[in-house]
């Protein structure tokens, strides 16, 4: 009993330093979905707050889903290059498409009404839609990013499928802690300025993830030397 | 057209005096001689380009004194420094290297030159992890990093602390270019033209320093610069350097020599360029600025026809301001019939001293211009005349 808690414990503290250690790679990995589609929200700190939490809790559905997947296909610490390129090209052209689509429907939603305090939807106008936070949170949460291969590295090495998505799950805590500032950009005043820069800069970083995957699914490379 | 004619006859006043021209150039003319008496090398070619080149600017300037005009003059100085900076450019890699493009080996070596465009996108990296994402020298020596980029950098912030967004008008290596190509139709083709795309700048610098954080590399050098087609790239060894090269060829095509031909502004520097909003930010810090005095204003929008980067808009006429892109350049202050666009200090009361203000903001901006350009239009003539010389 007392060598479970312990081996829980250090399980528990090793995921969590892991997490806090890398979280500023993440928040850089993750920065050119979250800052724009940030300032296409609406102002306001709660809004902004409710936009993170959603897209960190579908950030961590992400992981577990990949990581339950993976485990079960022995797959967590070496997937077949081929496949993994695939896997990721695919992910990749997802998440420009709906950065695209996030972009056009952020447009939309303030035309039709700028007053209304909720998140913008990306869906058929008109009806409740997925909110755009959690398709991308969702999409980040399934792109391998080098913290997530570190915290998957030393998952595998653990004995069951439910210690390894403990750890992930510590892990994701630590490293959500370095997502909190962005909070602060409910502070930014919206206009017709940042919203428009906002989307546009969507637009750009779009073309590039659409890049990337292509790219992959191509199996060609992606640097150009 | 008789009525624009007939108000640009209004705009005339008469010539400054000679005697008091020149008194007002002895400072440049000295400050010319300074930076030109020791520069150009041992060559007989280099000499002479930097006699010409100071002539050239000192000549220039006399002319802005004489015809209180600011504009017209120092448009000869950007496109002479548009076109020759490419000629001395280019010249020195094939002389060094024998290509524009740049071997990977040279970038691991830090043996890039560095240019001033990526210093938005260095920031954010440099302060989380105190490294520099550009393959340069910062300290001098690096091969053709010849000042280092902290030399570089250190020099950047000092001009544009004091002239903001002026650096576009008076330091840009590439302005010119596109500045030159907006020059030669009589007409624009292309009249109306969105004002939202104003916020492209914003919208590319943002994507820029968020990817260089998430990449760790330069973004806009990898990927968006339209000037590599006339410096030096990383040289293409596969498919996707292939596409880097032609995206920046197509961009350089499109923003650089085209839309300008078509719309008579600068394109890049107006939609595109990131560096430029940056810059943006530090007319916050300068000193100078161009206001609008309400009592005179009619308003014909005569300066906001003429703003090379649509920085007047009827909004911004009524607030009797320029919007944040302003890049000094003089041109509204110079078509203004009723000389209510004019040179201002923060602080001042509007139109009670503007040629003061004019007269302050050029010798730093005109210094900076013999530093910096002046240097670059001697390279480049010195490059030509090795030919004949």
């Amino acid at each position: 009993m007392l060598g479970f808690y312990v081996a829980g414990s250090v399980i528990f503290g090793e995921a969590l330093v892991l997490g806090l250690a890398s979280g500023p790679a993440c928040m850089a990995s993750c920065g050119p979905v979250v800052v724009p589609s940030l300032l296409a929200e609406r102002a306001g700190l709660r809004l902004n707050a409710r936009y993170l939490s959603i897209f960190l809790g579908s950030r961590f559905l992400g992981y577990l889903l990949f990581a339950a997947v993976a485990w079960e296909l022995r797959a967590l610490v070496s997937l077949p290059p081929g496949p993994r390129m695939v896997l990721f090209g695919v992910i990749h052209v997802l998440l420009a498409g709906v950065l695209l689509w996030y972009a056009y429907s952020a447009g939309h939603a303030c035309a039709q009404s700028c007053s209304r305090s909720e998140l913008v939807s990306i869906g058929v106008t008109g009806k409740r839609g997925v909110p755009g936070a959690a398709a991308l949170g969702f999409l980040t949460g399934l792109s391998l990013c080098p913290p997530f291969v570190a915290a998957g590295v030393r998952a595998a090495e653990l004995g069951s499928v439910a210690a390894a998505l403990l750890f992930f799950a510590v892990f994701f805590v630590g490293t959500s802690v370095w997502f909190v500032p962005f909070v602060g950009l409910g502070c930014v005043a919206r206009n017709e300025a940042v919203t428009t820069v906002a989307r546009m800069a969507m637009v750009l970083i779009a073309l590039y993830y659409a890049y990337l995957g292509m790219t992959m699914l191509l199996g060609r490379k992606v640097y150009g030397y | 057209m008789a009525t624009e004619a007939r108000v640009l006859k209004l705009n005339e006043v008469a010539p400054r005096t000679i005697g008091r021209s020149l008194l007002l150039t002895l400072p440049i003319a000295l400050w010319s001689f300074l930076m030109f008496s020791h520069s150009g090398g041992t060559s007989r070619s280099g000499k002479i380009a930097s006699v010409l080149t100071a002539v050239f600017m000192i000549v220039l300037f006399f002319m802005m004194m004489r015809t209180w005009n600011t504009y017209r003059w120092r448009r000869w100085f950007f496109v002479a420094l548009g076109l020759l900076f490419p000629v001395g450019f280019i010249h020195n890699v094939m002389v060094m290297r024998g290509t524009m493009g740049i071997p990977i080996e040279e970038m691991i070596a830090g043996r890039t030159p560095f240019c001033y465009l990526p210093i938005p996108l260095l920031i954010l990296p440099a302060a989380f992890t105190k490294t520099l994402v550009f393959p340069g020298s910062i300290l001098p020596g690096g091969g053709m990093s010849e000042a280092g980029m902290a030399a570089m950098a250190g020099l950047w912030l000092a001009i544009t602390i004091v002239v903001g967004k002026g650096w576009c008008s008076y330091a840009c290596f590439f302005g010119g270019i596109e500045e030159g190509m907006a020059w030669v139709p009589k007409r624009a083709k292309l009249r109306k033209i969105d004002p939202r795309w104003r916020y492209l700048p914003w919208a590319v610098l943002l994507a820029m320093v968020l990817l260089s954080l998430a990449l760790f590399e330069p973004a806009y050098c990898m990927w968006l610069c339209p000037f590599k087609a006339v410096s030096e790239y990383v040289a293409a060894r596969n498919t996707v350097g292939l596409i880097q090269n032609g995206i920046f060829v197509v961009l350089f095509a499109g923003l650089v020599v085209v839309l300008p031909l078509l719309t008579k502004k600068r394109t890049q520097c107006s939609f595109f360029c990131p560096f430029g909003a940056f810059q943006s930010i530090f007319n916050k810090t300068s000193v100078f600025d161009v206001k609008i005095d309400q009592t005179r204003c009619s308003p014909c929008v005569l300066c906001q026809n003429a703003c090379p980067t649509m920085s007047l808009t009827k909004e911004s006429i009524a607030r009797g301001e320029t919007l944040m892109s302003c890049m000094k350049c003089g041109a509204c202050v110079d078509v203004c019939p009723k000389h209510a666009a004019v040179w201002h200090i923060k602080g001042t009361e509007v139109a009670k001293s503007p040629e003061r203000a004019r007269l302050m903001f050029l010798y730093a901006a005109w210094g900076m211009a013999i530093m910096f350009g002046g240097s670059v239009i001697a390279q480049g003539v010195a490059t030509i005349l090795h030919v004949f010389v």
